[in-house]
């Protein structure tokens, strides 16, 4: 247990400063994400071009620390990919962030990599795990449209 | 029994917490145990368990007079008029439900109103809300004031011919506003009005008198009241509770049943369907004695010691903005920092020991009429001292210095 390993100096400037907020010009896709727990709120939106390719990304919200910063840090990583690569990109963090070490996939470099694991610490802090995830599970959601709100409670 | 050693009575504060003195600040949510109440519930289970009021052997006997026993007690506790006014129920949730769900049943019909406040926990508004779905019937909020208050004129104002019953706290769990109830139920019943009043917070930190008061309905949360959890209190006048048709149906709460009809039982056992938190009924005689034991009077004057002396402190904090600041206040200490959400101030404060709750606190409605999407709360219970109180002003200076 470490506070410093959860409140790493890019989270709290992520949280402090997030990248990518606002609302996406032109976007075509989007979705809102809740968790009741705490009362963080997301909405993500992003462009999809006709090869199905993330032209930009955006989101707003409110939310801690560790929602903020994971939103921004995603928003970041995602942009320029497509949505097939989204989609495992989001499934690795997930997979990660709940029981793995590492990140496994080939599509990010070791430093976006190193950025993402900084989020690693909530590992720690079970009741937290939920603010570090409700942005890709929203992510998730915009792609598939499958959902309106995600309800980040019965994940 | 002194207030001063009183920790000493609560087990759980021998633990250390992230190897800190555990300062324990969240007894709103739920309180800490005392170690006559765990024993009696281990002493129960090994010496005298049995279910109570069906069989007439030895165990049996003793497990029903020792469950009535703490009716009594509870009687006495709250001056209610008749033993039979109080019904066991599994929380202060499942008695507002019971209440929402009969009375409803029985007396209200679409058009008709049910008056709340802006201050009620869900639990004071969800059971209301599926009598909107079900009947049509609608809800009004009387409002809260700058100072996070309802006072007398604010439920006067949302009164109409059509309002069949109101239903609020005693004492917010949010700003700590204590609701001047006497006034709003004598005002209530001038308009031939009944009231249900939400007493989770107020039970444990104020002298209650079902009497003097002459409510309709008190909720209680026993677990709140340094008892069992799975236990509340439905205090209601004999006259509802015969009235009323039963909540749940099941063993216990019959008279006769036959294929083409079925009676119910007297009072309370009318409400008390199945077997019931037997060990927890039991256990509960012992938080009643705890609390004689210290005396209502004394707990508020150390409470209210307490709060002054928080409030003050966190005052002086020039990072921190307190909720709320009605003149009638109970044990609790809600806040938010600039820049710094609540869930991240209680991770922080954890850390060193200090146990806050941080989010809505289940009061959406009070969030967003403050604009705030979540806050953190500090709430005082027997145990807490002038040193818990400090910790967490120092904790909240490190959460500080973590987000500068």
């Amino acid at each position: 247990m470490d506070l410093k390993e959860l409140y790493q100096e890019i989270i709290l400037d992520h949280g402090k400063n997030p990248r990518n907020l606002g609302r996406a010009e032109n976007f075509n896709k989007d979705a809102k994400g809740h968790n009741p727990l705490c009362g963080d709120k997301v909405h993500v939106y992003l462009k999809l071009n006709e090869n199905k390719k993330v032209e930009d990304i955006s989101f707003e919200g409110q939310g801690c620390a560790i929602s903020m910063a994971s939103a921004s840090i995603m928003t970041g990583l995602i942009k320029g990919k497509e949505e097939k690569e989204v989609k495992e990109i989001v499934a690795d963090f997930l997979e990660m962030i709940k029981e793995k070490e590492n990140l496994n996939t080939k599509l990010l470099g070791e430093d976006e990599k190193t950025k993402l694991m900084c989020l690693s610490g909530v590992k720690q802090y079970p009741m937290r795990v939920k603010c570090a995830t409700l942005s890709w599970h929203t992510l998730t959601s915009a792609i598939d449209k499958s959902q309106n709100e995600i309800n980040n409670e019965v994940k | 029994m002194n207030l001063k050693n009183i920790k000493k009575e609560f087990p759980i504060f021998r633990n250390k917490v992230h190897n800190n003195d555990l300062v324990y600040l969240d007894s709103a949510n739920s309180s800490q145990k005392p170690l006559v109440v765990v024993d009696r519930i281990y002493d129960f289970y090994t010496k005298e368990f049995s279910n109570v009021g069906r069989s007439v052997h030895y165990l049996a006997v003793a497990a029903t007079n020792l469950y009535e026993n703490t009716r009594s007690s509870v009687q006495k506790y709250i001056n209610a008029k008749d033993k039979n006014e109080i019904v066991f129920t599994k929380g202060a949730t499942e008695a507002i439900n019971l209440v929402a769900n009969s009375f409803g049943q029985k007396y209200l019909k679409e058009g008709d109103e049910v008056l709340l406040t802006e201050l009620e926990h869900h639990s004071n508004y969800v059971p209301w809300h599926y009598l909107r779905k079900s009947k049509g019937i609608k809800i009004e909020f009387a409002e809260i004031n700058v100072n996070g208050e309802v006072t007398l004129e604010s439920i006067e104002k949302k009164i109409t011919k059509k309002t069949k019953i109101i239903a609020i706290t005693h004492l917010s769990n949010v700003t700590g506003a204590i609701l001047p109830v006497k006034e709003i139920i004598k005002l209530a019943h001038s308009k031939g009005i009944p009231v249900l009043i939400d007493g989770c917070q107020s039970a444990p930190h104020l002298k209650l008198d079902m009497q003097d008061l002459d409510c309709d309905f008190y909720a209680i949360s026993c677990h709140k009241m340094y008892g069992p959890t799975g236990l509340g209190i439905l205090y209601a006048k004999k006259k509802w509770l015969e009235e009323l048709p039963p909540y749940q149906g099941g063993g216990g709460m019959i008279n006769e049943v036959k294929k083409e009809s079925i009676s119910y039982g007297d009072l309370p056992n009318k409400f008390e369907a199945g077997t019931m938190a037997t060990a927890q009924v039991i256990a509960f005689d012992e938080s009643i004695k705890f609390l004689n034991k210290i005396g209502i009077e004394n707990i508020v004057k150390h409470e209210n010691e307490l709060m002054d002396y928080g409030q003050e402190l966190l005052r002086r904090n020039n990072s921190v903005t307190l909720i709320g600041n009605p003149k009638n206040k109970g044990a609790v200490l809600s806040f938010t920092m600039k820049d710094i959400h609540p869930h991240d101030i209680a991770t922080i404060l954890d850390e060193d020991g200090v146990a806050i709750r941080a989010g809505h606190h289940c009061c959406q409605i009070l969030h967003d009429k403050l604009g705030l999407a979540a806050t953190a709360r500090a709430s005082l219970g027997v145990y807490n001292t002038k040193d818990d109180l400090d910790q967490l002003n120092s904790s909240i200076n490190k959460c500080k210095k973590i987000f500068e």
